[in-house]
């Protein structure tokens, strides 16, 4: 019993250091998409500058989770990075 | 007929005038099936990001095209046929602007055009509703 006891403050402690990192999370949701207002036409594999900021070191794709691009301009965004990548303006691995 | 943006890359080891010819030679293809070029980009000799036929850099040429799906047929045919274009694609657009020149047209570390420095305005403008 006096084990499990100790176990739970334990944890309660535990949670409580957790606090800080949950409100900052919060705080990051609440920043919109970066791409909000850009034009189709400025979203084109064309856009080399603009592709390579949400691309990861290794090249990949960066998840619109971490960029906070909305699920609409993310899949454009995708889309104009693979056909960058086809016409070698991008690579596909950075090695 | 239907707008398209056409793009091949030529090998790097021919000169721009041989570009200029391949690219002529290509734009007659369209025309000769009622197609229209509408555009005409060449983005110079680029280094490519990975090896490419064992090339290293490469001639761009963009063709903005109005043309039947059957004349796109046989560009891309035509494009697969030469042994100087060493990549081509071509997609859908919903529009081409005939006037201003693609953001490849600009030269490196030349500040964005007048239009862009409006919407980053617009931008802060939102930016600043979204805080309060």
């Amino acid at each position: 019993m006096s084990k499990g006891r100790s176990e739970f403050s334990d944890n309660s402690a535990y949670g409580g250091s957790n606090v800080p990192v949950v409100r900052n999370v919060f705080f990051r949701r609440s920043r919109g998409c970066p791409l909000e207002g850009l034009s189709d036409e400025e979203l084109d594999y064309k856009n080399i500058e603009l592709l390579s900021r949400y691309v990861s070191e290794r090249g990949r794709i960066m998840p619109s989770r971490i960029s906070s691009i909305s699920a609409k301009k993310q899949r454009k965004l995708a889309l104009a990075i693979k056909r960058a990548r086809v016409l070698a303006l991008m690579s596909f691995v950075e090695q | 007929m239907s707008l398209y943006e056409s793009v091949f890359i030529a090998r790097q080891d021919i000169s721009a005038q041989d570009v200029d010819k391949l690219s002529e030679k290509f734009s007659k293809v369209v025309t000769d099936l009622q197609g229209k070029i509408i555009k005409k980009e060449y983005w110079g000799l680029r280094s490519l990001a990975y090896l490419l036929k064992k090339n290293r850099k490469g001639h761009y040429v963009m063709f903005g095209v109005d043309a039947s799906p059957e004349a796109m047929a046989e560009l891309q045919r035509q494009f697969s046929l030469s042994e100087d274009v060493i990549r081509n694609m071509t997609v859908r657009v919903a529009n081409i602007d005939k006037s201003t020149p693609s953001i490849m047209m600009r030269p490196v570390g030349e500040k964005a055009p007048e239009r862009s420095g409006d919407r980053s305005e617009k931008y802060s403008d939102k930016r600043k509703g979204g805080d309060e």
